[in-house]
C-alpha cells in the first residue's frame, strides 16, 4: 500500500480515493478528486493553473529545493527488514517534517516580506505629497510643532532648547 | 439415408399463417398499381400474373412439405417402423395426402380462372376474377389446416428423436423395466438418463456412445417391456420393439436376480422366451444386474435353472466361427458398486465385433480388399526364448528410486497436513513469514507500518538516517540563529504612528470622493439623461426657454441659466485658484443632478498665456500666422460642431414621412 501524488495538483492520494488513468504508452495518471481528473481531461496545464503545487513551486510561492526534501525518495529496490533502522525511521520523520514545514513558512513569511516594505513607503510617500489635500486645520501633525506661549525664565528657556 | 435430416424439416406453418404469407408476399412482389385508364391488355396481365405468382408460391412451399416430410417406405425399415409407431402410418401418409391434392386442386383453380381472366373486358371485371381466385386457393389452404397442424406436430417430435445410425454398431438393452439399464447406460456412456425407482421412467429410446478397440459404438436404452401379447403393446414398448426388431446390434438382455425392480426372475425368464424369436442372427448377452443386493451363487434351485435355461438359448446365438466361449454369454455385474460393468461392456463388444467381421468376411465386398491386408511375423530361426534383457544395475536402481520415493512421502511434513492438523481450511492460516531470511529470527513476526502522517515509510528508510538527521538539526540550528540576528537587525523604523494613520485615512478618503464625483460626472448617456440630437432638430431646447418654463413653474431661472450658459463662456483667466472656493469641489454632491447642463463646469481658469503668443516650439513665425492658423482651425470645425457632429465621417440621417411624424407626435408629448 502506498500513498500516491496526484498528477494534477500534487496533493497525496489515500487508497480508496480518486481514479487512475492509464494511456495506451502506459504512463499512469493518478487523480485525488475529480476536479483534477476533469481539468486534466480539459487538457489544462497544471503549471497555469493557480491552485496547483507545480504552479506554485513554478513561480516561486512555495519552497521548491530544500535538503528535508532528500530524505523522502522513492526507492524501486525493496529493502530487508531491520528493526533498527525502521525504528530509527519511524522516530526521524516527524521531525524531518516539522523541519521541512518551518522551512516552508518562513520562505512564505519571506515572500511576503517585500510587499510590506513596498507598502510601507508608498503609505508614507503619499502622506507626504497628498497631505496638502486636506483642509489646513485637518491635517496636524505631531511632527508639526505648535506654538505653545510658555513663561520664560532662564531654566526653562534651557529645557525648551534642548527639547527642539 | 435422411436418418440425420428430420431435424432439418422446414416448419409447417399453420393455415391462416400460410394465407398470410402468400397472400403478403403476392402484395409485395407483383406490381400494385393499376388504373381503368390503361389497356386493357395491361389490366388483364396485371391481375393474371397476381394470381399466376400467388399459385406458384402455394404449389412451392406444399411440396416442400411433401418432399421434406419422409416417405416411410423409402426410409430404413427401423425408422419406417419406428415412425409408424409412433405416429400411425395411416394418419401420416393421408395428411400428406392431403396436402397434395390442395396442391393440385390450386392448380386447377389458377389455371380456370387464368383462362377467365384472358376474356375479362373492364378492369371491375378482373379485379372480381383475381379476388375469386385467390380466395378460393385460401379456401382450399383452410381446408387442409388441421393436416398442416397435424404434420407442424410430427415433425417437432421427429427432430426430437435420437439420431441413431440404424447401420453401425449397436448395443441394445433390453429387459424388465427397473433392472437397471439406464444406470448401465449413464455408467458407460456420457449419456444422462433419467434413474428413477417408478416404472417406465424411460420413455423412448436413448442413444449413447461408448468406446471399445478405438471403435465407437451406439448403446440403445429401450424403455422396459412387459409380457404381454403383441397386440396389447403400447406405444412405449412398441418403440423398443421395433429397434429390437430391425437394428442389427448387439442385445444385452437385463434380468435382475434381486428381484428388487418388482417382477421376479420367472417372469422374467418368460419374458426372455417370449421375444427370444427377435433375437435371432443377434449376439446375445445375459447380464444379472444387482447382484449387491443378490449374488449369483446364491439364487435357489429353480431361479437357477431358469437362468441356464435363458443362457442355453443365448450359447445358440454364439457365431459359428468362434469357439463356444461360456464366459461371454452370462455375466453378472452390480451398477450400484460398478462391479463388472466394463467386463459386460468389453464381453459385449468382443462378440458383435466378431459377428460383424465374420458376417464381412463370408460377404463378396472382403475378397477385393483381403489382398491388401497381410500381417507381417517374423519367421522364428530356431526354439530359443529371448526375452528382453534389462541390466541388473537398472533393475536395482529402479528399486531404489521407487523405495526413495515412499520414503520421502511419509518423512516430510506437507503444508496441507500442517493445515489439516491446525483445524483445516477455514481455521488455520499458513503464516507466509515462516520463511523470511533476517538478521535477526525475532524479527520475524514484526508487523511494519507502512504509512505514517502521509508519507510512506518506505520512502524514509535509510540505514545511515540517523546520522543524516543529526546533521539536519544542526543545520535548523544554524538557520534558526541566523534568522533571529537578522530579525533584530531589521529594526523597523519606519511604521507609521496612529495619527499618521488616521491622517492617511482621511487622505484617502478625500480621494475616493473625488473619483466617485468624477464618474458621476463623466457623460454617459444612461446616466445624463442628454436630449438627443434627432429630437432637437429644431433646436427648441434652449436656455431661454429653459428660463421661461422655470418661472411659469414659479422658481427663480437665474442661477439655472447663469450655470447652463456658463458652458459656452468665454475662458476667465485667473492664475490662482483663491477667487474659486465657491464654485470648487462640492463634496456633498448627493444631491441628484437633473439639469445637469447647469453644472457643465468652465473651462480651468488656470490657463493664462494668450492664444496667439507664440511657444518657441511649434513652429510658427510670428503671432499672425498664428492667428491665422487657429482661424482656419476653427473654420474647419465651426460647420460640424454647428451640426453637433463628432468627426467628419459623423453625419445626420434624415427621418422621412411617417417615421417624422411620429417623433414629432412624442415631442408633443414631451413638451
Amino acid at each position: 500500500m502506498r500513498l500516491e501524488k496526484c498528477w494534477f495538483c500534487s496533493s497525496t492520494v489515500y487508497p480508496g480515493h480518486g481514479i487512475q488513468f492509464v494511456r495506451n504508452d502506459a504512463k499512469v495518471f493518478r487523480f485525488c478528486r475529480s476536479k483534477c481528473h476533469k481539468n486534466f481531461k480539459m487538457k489544462r496545464n497544471p503549471r497555469k493553473v493557480k491552485w496547483t503545487k507545480a504552479y506554485r513551486c513554478l513561480h516561486g510561492k512555495d519552497m521548491t529545493q530544500d535538503s528535508t526534501f532528500e530524505f523522502e525518495r522513492k526507492r524501486n529496490r525493496p529493502e530487508r527488514y531491520d528493526r533498527n533502522v525502521t525504528e530509527q525511521t519511524l522516530k526521524a520523520i516527524p521531525l524531518i517534517t516539522k523541519i521541512r514545514h518551518e522551512r516552508q513558512k518562513k520562505h512564505i513569511t519571506n515572500r511576503q516580506k517585500q510587499g510590506k516594505t513596498k507598502e510601507r513607503e508608498r503609505d508614507a510617500k503619499e502622506l507626504e505629497q497628498d497631505i496638502q489635500m486636506l483642509p489646513k486645520k485637518d491635517a496636524i501633525l505631531s511632527t508639526q510643532k505648535t506654538k505653545v506661549v510658555v513663561k520664560v525664565s532662564q531654566q526653562q528657556t534651557e529645557e525648551n532648547l534642548m527639547e527642539e | 439415408m435422411v436418418q440425420y435430416n428430420f431435424k432439418k424439416i422446414t416448419v409447417v406453418p399453420p393455415g391462416k399463417d400460410f394465407i398470410d404469407i402468400i397472400l403478403s408476399r403476392t402484395q409485395r412482389q407483383t406490381p400494385t398499381v393499376v388504373h381503368k385508364g390503361y389497356a386493357i391488355s395491361r389490366i388483364r396481365q396485371f391481375y393474371m400474373r397476381k394470381v399466376r405468382y400467388s399459385q406458384q408460391n402455394f404449389y412451392e412451399k406444399l411440396s416442400t412439405i411433401i418432399d421434406e416430410f419422409p416417405r416411410l417406405d423409402d426410409v430404413h425399415p427401423f425408422y419406417g417402423d419406428l415412425l409408424h409407431v409412433l405416429y400411425n402410418k395411416d394418419h401420416y401418409k393421408l395428411a400428406l395426402g392431403q396436402i397434395n391434392t390442395a396442391r393440385n386442386i390450386i392448380a386447377k383453380i389458377s389455371k380456370d380462372y387464368l383462362r377467365l381472366l384472358k376474356y375479362g373486358d373492364s378492369l371491375y371485371r378482373c379485379k372480381c376474377l383475381k379476388v375469386a381466385a385467390l380466395g378460393r386457393m385460401c379456401t382450399v389452404i383452410k381446408r387442409i389446416s388441421p393436416s398442416l397442424a397435424y404434420l407442424e406436430q410430427i415433425r417437432q417430435h421427429m427432430a426430437r428423436l435420437p439420431s441413431i445410425d440404424p447401420n453401425t454398431r449397436t448395443l441394445l438393452i433390453c429387459g424388465y423395466p427397473n433392472v437397471g439399464k439406464s444406470s448401465f447406460m449413464n455408467k458407460i456412456t456420457r449419456a444422462d438418463v433419467d434413474v428413477q425407482p417408478y416404472a417406465f421412467t424411460t420413455k423412448s429410446l436413448f442413444v449413447g456412445h461408448a468406446d471399445y478397440k478405438y471403435l465407437r459404438y451406439q448403446v440403445i436404452d429401450t424403455p422396459g417391456i412387459l409380457d404381454r401379447p403383441f397386440e396389447d403393446r403400447n406405444i412405449i414398448e412398441m418403440c423398443s420393439i421395433t429397434a429390437l426388431a430391425h437394428l442389427r446390434a448387439a442385445v444385452l438382455f437385463f434380468l435382475d436376480i434381486s428381484g428388487s425392480c418388482g417382477y421376479s426372475i420367472a417372469q422374467q425368464a418368460a419374458l426372455f422366451h417370449s421375444i427370444k424369436s427377435l433375437f435371432m442372427n443377434k449376439p446375445l448377452v445375459i447380464v444379472c444386474n444387482k447382484t449387491d443386493l443378490q449374488p449369483l451363487e446364491k439364487l435357489s434351485e429353480e431361479d437357477m435353472k431358469l437362468v441356464m435355461e435363458m443362457k442355453a438359448e443365448a450359447m445358440k446365438t454364439i457365431a459359428q466361427g468362434g469357439e463356444p466361449n461360456e464366459e461371454g454369454v452370462l455375466l453378472t455385474m452390480s451398477t450400484l458398486t460398478e462391479e463388472g460393468v466394463m467386463s459386460v461392456k468389453n464381453a459385449a463388444c468382443e462378440r458383435l465385433l466378431d459377428q460383424r467381421v465374420e458376417v464381412k468376411m463370408k460377404s463378396k465386398k472382403i475378397n477385393d480388399c483381403l489382398n491388401r491386408f497381410h500381417v507381417a511375423l517374423p519367421k522364428p530361426r530356431d526354439s530359443k526364448e529371448r526375452p528382453p534383457c534389462i541390466p541388473q544395475a537398472v533393475l536395482e536402481a529402479r528399486a531404489d528410486a521407487a523405495a526413495a520415493k515412499e520414503k520421502k512421502k511419509l518423512e516430510r511434513k506437507l503444508e496441507k497436513d500442517l493445515e489439516n492438523e491446525n483445524g483445516g481450511a477455514g481455521v488455520y492460516s499458513a503464516s507466509l513469514k515462516k520463511h523470511y531470511m533476517l538478521a535477526n529470527d525475532e524479527w520475524k513476526e514484526d508487523i511494519l507500518p507502512e504509512i505514517l502522517d502521509g508519507h510512506n515509510v518506505a520512502d524514509f528508510l535509510d540505514p545511515d538516517i540517523l546520522q543524516r538527521c543529526e546533521e539536519l538539526e544542526r543545520e535548523e540550528g544554524l538557520r534558526l540563529e541566523e534568522e533571529v540576528a537578522q530579525e533584530a537587525f531589521q529594526i523597523d523604523g519606519h511604521e507609521l504612528t496612529e495619527e499618521q494613520r488616521e491622517i492617511l485615512g482621511q487622505i484617502r478618503k478625500k480621494k475616493a470622493l473625488i473619483i466617485q464625483e468624477h464618474r458621476m460626472k463623466k457623460r454617459t448617456a444612461e446616466s445624463r439623461p442628454i436630449v438627443p440630437r434627432k429630437f432637437d432638430k429644431d433646436r427648441k431646447f434652449t436656455t431661454n426657454r429653459m428660463g421661461r418654463q422655470l418661472s411659469s413653474m414659479g422658481i427663480d431661472p437665474n442661477a439655472a441659466v447663469d450655470r447652463a450658459r456658463s458652458r459656452g463662456r468665454k475662458r476667465e483667466r485667473s492664475l490662482s485658484r483663491a477667487g474659486n472656493d465657491g464654485d470648487d469641489m462640492d463634496i456633498d454632491s448627493q444631491q441628484p443632478n437633473k439639469k445637469l447642463r447647469a453644472l457643465s463646469r468652465p473651462r480651468s481658469r488656470s490657463k493664462s498665456r494668450p492664444p496667439e503668443e507664440v511657444v518657441p516650439g511649434e513652429g510658427f513665425r510670428d503671432s499672425d500666422q498664428k492667428k491665422k492658423a487657429i482661424k482656419k482651425a476653427k473654420d474647419s470645425v465651426k460647420k460640424r460642431n454647428k451640426e453637433a457632429r463628432l468627426n467628419q465621417y459623423d453625419c445626420l440621417i434624415d427621418i422621412t414621412g411617417s417615421r417624422k411624424e411620429r417623433v414629432k407626435k412624442s415631442l408633443s408629448i414631451q413638451s
